[in-house]
């Protein structure tokens, strides 16, 4: 009631009185331009003054206290380690050819510490691509079945019981290590955990299981951890399993001697367990040696984009600087660092910082040009490793467990003789032996620090807040530039009609007008879902086609883009051809279906970027001014002005650079030469991406549709030639 | 607009039912990997396929049903569906029975929905002929709304997860349907039947009595009886005839009789079930009880539980008091300002209902999608009709992801998941705000086509 009577009276007044927000809303809408030419210019911008805006790590769980204990490493752990490295390099202990001596040999060490010893037979599990898998659990009970006995790696597993805890928390040591070819950094880094886990094992004030698992890497590091780790939280508890490793001879055989020659009880054939994980550490040395100083380097990325706890690697990065004196790295993106337009872009905003500073003395944000470099370096990385969404190394299967790891790679200064060997197996112990004090003092699991943050370098990063401002700048013009092209549609709809009809017949033309008018975008939604469904069989083809055996990456491809077009002409046919009734309306439609199409890519952006925060700002930066600048051809070409044919020119080349093959062949292009591009890379490429259940897949999807939809748009001019052509 | 009517002629119609039957029955196929049966915004405590194979396990050996907290559905519902959830066909997915079921009551539920869209189109029409407004309002140009609403109902993605998520709401909602059905076209032990099925259900439609009583009492929806009136004073030709008929008692007392005499009939039935245990007491402290009293925590699309979760103990009766007379606030201003048009107040009580309920899923909001499908003709000049269609895409689309970062990844917290809950409850309140004052709006357009003036 009081409804209608504001309305009525609102209606009588000359001029009605809008709330400011609306009256806000309405200045947006209206100067949509501009507002987003600013927005989308200060996002861009402000992705470049992340760097400048990170901030110091600091320590957030008080209970790790990192570095408060003295190491207690001692030479004497050194030279176990030592002793270890040397059975392994033996040039004996390779005769066999499946690799089982150093296993047994490696075993055998683990039990003369006290240590309860498992070994763990996997199969190499192809990564299967399930569509429907990307959000769901990480349980992953599928049947496996047709293994057969000629491959199969064996983790060796060790672990000490705790002597103060309860056996329901543990912390994980992972070495890879590849039994027949293995390098020397991989038999140092056995060395390295080998000594810690004796210290381990002699230590009182241990509260949690030490769990040392050496993986079988010999069908890649990952699928070794990651098979274990099945295992691990995965209990079977029916011992009628489907034909497995139990059955092969050759795996038997392996208990069997181990059965003879280990008079010791601790030795067990079934599968050992410790409590739920806190942390894992995944240790690895490198063999080259290049550096000109002892380099420690930080990898965290595991998959979509998911980071472990920032206090994991603040823990590791305070004691590898401050108490062994290593330097510690993390990955950055190389090209960049001698990229003379980011240097000057540091000087820039290094000046400006002076500038700022003589103004007020209290304002000190600044950092130096080079520094500000490297910084965008390593966030460029980041940002990449991130929205690749693929891990950077073991410590990505523990994170699909909820498990905070990292993988941390030793690279020693010199040539390793002895005395440098003893150094790095003492101070790259210490280190462990560090971090592993500091987990085993957590009370409850790592949660005080930031999960979703970016690094620019191992001491500094950007948390979510600020990150997110920059995205959000980026994408807000979407929201406004929708709703008014909407306005637009819906007014001058409106208008014609009021000029068309005369004064007696405006209530009558309104009374039919108004069904068309507000729910006019009904149409404009179809014709985008249709693209998005056409997508997303496009974006699931991929699964069916990697059934077919036998087949080259070329030709899959070749046949995934046949398919697509199939698809997309049956699409067309069944669905009352939504193409060709959109091309009749599309002179007056393209406004609405613009916005409809914004609409729907500022959702799916906004989902993104919740989901994997760097695909979503890698894809805004590609989509934004694509969507934004989209129009059809056509009215371009008719208007004929230098700004409208600037235009077309953009929206041509930005609609085939955001094409995903098309961007790719030119990222690779660039990284590797036009020459050796081919098409069956990218089919490569997704089939990895796709293989690790990678969110970017989906999101290339998106991309692709959204692209499909604005193409559609441009492309109108085209079909109206071929429509002329058809009728001469 | 001729394109839209011509693809929803009545051949293209029964493709469209057709088809979204052959797409349920496809992910019938697929449970294993929807996994749609566990999630939160399908299935609730009340409306979940697995509490219920729990309580029919209990009382198969001969327990209460009510033990242990798990089953808080109604006795009749157990003894209806309970052997569905044991009995396998070999081969086949392990509910297919059920899923069956549940698409059966969709589609019921669609072509009563479609029967009475009909009627109100019919009834629409005759009033404006009786108003002489025919000839200023092309009335070829209305759409069908029956059909509209149908298939809205059946092609809606929460009806379809509802009904393959395994989960009690597509039978609950064909009660409702079935209630409103029966007042539209007068066949008043039906309505009452529904109602009464409806309200044992669920407990939330027994609000709906209002708007069927106004069904039965004057018909179903048209203009306010006020512009009748002012129309004939125009003409000053008072024809009787074509006034609509004023509020009569009789069928009322006809349905209140029926009401009485199934409600009797039901309790009865519990009451046999429910002999060995604890009688209908039982059954109503855990059902009706266990609705009002909020005990079930566990997250869902709705406001309530983190809501609860946070309140000190020493408030919680208080705010479960506010929260349940908030319903009851709405009811009387509403039914008053929209007592002319009680299909339409149907629909509102039931939006505001899967808003404020404490258990709601998706399944309510089928409900309400459904039925705001009739009213196409009234609702053309909604305003934010993009806005609302984004939002409710993007809120079903986030909820799931903020569930998974909060459950499985752990990067989240439950404020992440209660943002988009809060998010779809203010998209129900615009939906609701909007489409009320878009149908005052429209009745204002009429009387300004009768007066004349503004």
């Amino acid at each position: 009631m009081a409804e209608t009577k504001e309305k009525s009276l609102s209606d009588e007044k000359p001029k009605p009185r809008v709330r400011p927000i609306v009256r806000l809303g309405i200045f947006l809408i209206s100067h949509s331009f501009l507002v987003s030419v600013v927005c989308c210019t200060a996002g861009v911008l402000a992705l470049f003054l992340l760097p400048v805006l990170a901030k110091n790590t600091y320590i957030s769980e008080n209970a790790l206290m990192p570095g408060s204990a003295s190491p207690m490493l001692s030479n004497q752990h050194v030279s176990d380690g030592n002793r270890l490295v040397k059975d392994l390099t033996n040039p004996n202990s390779k005769s066999s050819e499946t690799g089982i001596e150093s296993h047994k040999i490696i075993a055998q060490y683990m039990l003369d510490l006290g240590a309860e010893v498992s070994f763990h037979k996997f199969h190499p599990q192809m990564n299967q691509f399930h569509p429907l898998h990307f959000f769901s659990s990480p349980v992953s009970g599928k049947i496996q079945e047709n293994y057969s006995c000629s491959s199969y790696g064996i983790n060796t597993v060790g672990i000490i019981r705790a002597p103060r805890g309860d056996g329901k928390e543990a912390i994980v040591l992972v070495t890879p290590y590849n039994a027949l070819k293995s390098g020397f950094g991989e038999a140092l880094s056995l060395g390295i955990a080998y000594s810690v886990f004796s210290l381990l094992t002699q230590v009182t004030w241990l509260a949690k299981d030490i769990i040392w698992l050496v993986a079988d890497s010999q069908y890649g590091e990952y699928a070794a951890v990651a098979a274990w780790l099945r295992e691990y939280q995965t209990p079977k508890f029916s011992s009628l399993s489907t034909p497995n490793a139990e059955m092969c001879p050759d795996v038997n055989n392996l208990f069997e001697l181990k059965g003879h020659s280990i008079s010791g009880s601790k030795f067990s054939n079934s599968f050992r367990r410790a409590g739920t994980m806190a942390a894992a550490l995944v240790l690895k040395v490198r063999d080259q040696n290049e550096q000109f100083e002892d380099t420690i380097s930080i990898y965290a990325e595991a998959s979509n984009g998911q980071m472990p706890n920032l206090d994991l690697i603040n823990v590791v990065n305070y004691l590898a600087v401050h108490r062994q004196g290593l330097r510690v790295n993390v990955e950055k993106l190389w090209p960049l660092l001698n990229s003379s337009w980011l240097k000057s872009l540091g000087e820039i905003f290094e000046s400006l910082a002076k500038v700022a500073k003589s103004l007020y003395p209290k304002w000190k944000f600044g950092i130096p040009a080079t520094e500000y470099v490297e910084g965008t370096a390593t966030l460029a990385s980041s940002l990449y490793y991130q929205a690749l969404g693929v891990p950077t190394g073991p410590h990505g299967a523990f994170r699909d467990y909820q498990v905070d790891a990292i993988t941390l790679e030793i690279s020693p200064k010199f040539s390793l003789d002895k005395v440098w060997r003893n150094d790095i197996l003492l101070r790259g112990g210490r280190l462990i032996e560090g971090v592993i004090r500091s987990v085993n003092n957590l009370l409850e699991k790592f949660h005080q620090s930031f999960f979703l943050y970016l690094l620019t370098s191992p001491s500094k990063f950007v948390s979510v807040g600020v990150y997110m401002i920059a995205f959000a700048l980026l994408i807000a013009p979407l929201p406004m530039v929708a709703a008014s092209l909407y306005v637009d549609a819906n007014s001058s709809s409106n208008c014609s009609k009021g000029d068309s009809s005369t004064p007696s017949a405006i209530t009558d033309t309104d009374e039919h007008g108004i069904a068309i008018r507000s729910w006019r975008w009904l149409n404009s939604a179809k014709l985008v879902f249709i693209v998005h469904l056409w997508g997303a069989i496009v974006s699931l083809l991929p699964y069916f086609i990697s059934q077919i055996p036998d087949c080259s990456p070329t030709t899959s491809f070749m046949i995934w883009v046949l398919l697509s077009i199939l698809s997309l002409l049956t699409l067309n046919s069944v669905l009352a051809s939504p193409l060709a009734c959109a091309k009749a309306t599309q002179e007056k439609e393209w406004a609405l279906v613009k916005s409809v199409t914004i609409s729907s890519v500022f959702i799916g952006l906004g989902l993104m970027s919740v989901i994997n925060f760097a695909t979503a700002e890698i894809g805004a930066l590609l989509m934004v001014p694509m969507c934004l600048l989209a129009r059809p051809l056509k009215l371009d070409v008719r208007a004929g002005t230098l700004r409208s044919f600037c235009r077309l020119i953009c929206n041509l080349v930005l609609g085939h650079i955001a094409f995903p093959p098309a961007a790719f062949f030119l990222l690779k292009g660039m990284l590797d030469g036009f020459g050796n591009a081919n098409v069956g890379d990218f089919w490569m490429w997704v089939e990895s991406l796709w293989a690790w259940n990678s969110a970017t897949y989906l999101f290339i999807d998106l991309t692709w549709r959204a692209h499909a939809v604005v193409a559609h748009q441009s492309c109108m001019m085209f079909w109206n030639l071929d429509v002329l052509v058809l009728s001469l | 607009m001729e394109k839209l009517k011509k693809k929803i002629g009545s051949f293209s119609f029964w493709n469209w039912v057709i088809a979204s039957i052959i797409f349920r029955l496809i992910l019938i196929y697929f449970p294993k990997n929807l996994n749609l049966s566990s999630r939160p915004e399908v299935s609730t405590p009340l409306t979940s396929f697995r509490r219920l194979a729990e309580g029919y396990w209990l009382k198969q050996s001969s327990m209460s049903s009510y033990a242990g907290s798990m089953y808080h559905g109604s006795p009749l519902l157990l003894s209806l569906l309970g052997p569905l959830t044991v009995k396998r066909i070999e081969g086949q997915p392990n509910h297919l029975l059920y899923s069956l079921v549940s698409v059966i009551a969709d589609v019921v539920s669609a072509m009563l929905i479609r029967a009475t869209g009909q009627n109100l189109r019919l009834a629409y029409l005759r009033s404006l002929e009786s108003l002489d407004l025919v000839k200023q309002i092309d009335v070829s140009e209305f759409l069908f709304s029956g059909d509209i609403a149908a298939l809205i109902y059946l092609c809606n993605p929460f009806t379809i997860v509802a009904c393959v998520g395994l989960s009690t709401s597509p039978i609950e909602n064909m009660a409702v349907i079935l209630c409103l059905y029966g007042a539209c076209s007068r066949l008043i032990p039906l309505a009452a039947f529904g109602w009464v099925i409806a309200t044992h259900l669920s407990l939330y439609p027994a609000i709906l009595i209002i708007p069927v009583i106004f069904l039965l009492g004057c018909g179903p929806d048209s203009p306010p009886r006020k512009l009748f009136l002012q129309r004939h004073q125009q003409k000053e030709v008072l024809n009787q005839l074509k006034l609509p008929p004023g509020f009569s008692w009789g069928p009322i007392i006809h349905f209140a009789f029926w009401a009485f005499l199934w409600s009797v009939y039901v309790l009865v039935l519990c009451g046999i079930s429910l002999k060995q245990f604890g009688g209908l007491w039982e059954m109503f402290k855990s059902t009706y009880g266990f609705i009002l009293t909020v005990e079930d925590l566990s997250p869902n699309i709705g406001v309530l539980w983190y809501f609860f979760a946070e309140v000190f103990e020493f408030f919680r009766n208080f705010f479960l008091i506010v929260f349940h007379v908030n319903i009851l606030f709405m009811i009387l201003p509403l039914s008053i300002r929209l007592r002319h048009r009680p299909c339409y107040l149907a629909f509102v009580y039931v939006a505001i209902c899967s808003m404020l309920k404490s258990y709601p899923s998706v399944g309510d909001s089928a409900l309400y999608l459904g039925l705001l499908g009739w009213f196409v003709n009234e609702l053309a000049d909604m305003q934010f009709s993009l806005f609302l269609f984004c939002g409710y895409v993007g809120v079903s689309l986030l909820s799931p992801v903020m569930h998974n970062l909060w459950i499985w990844r752990g990067t989240g917290n439950a404020n992440f998941y209660f943002t988009t809950a809060m998010v779809y409850a203010c998209l129900q309140i615009v939906l609701v705000v909007e489409g009320v004052s878009a149908v005052l709006n429209h009745d204002r357009k009429l009387r300004i086509l009768i007066t004349g003036k503004p």
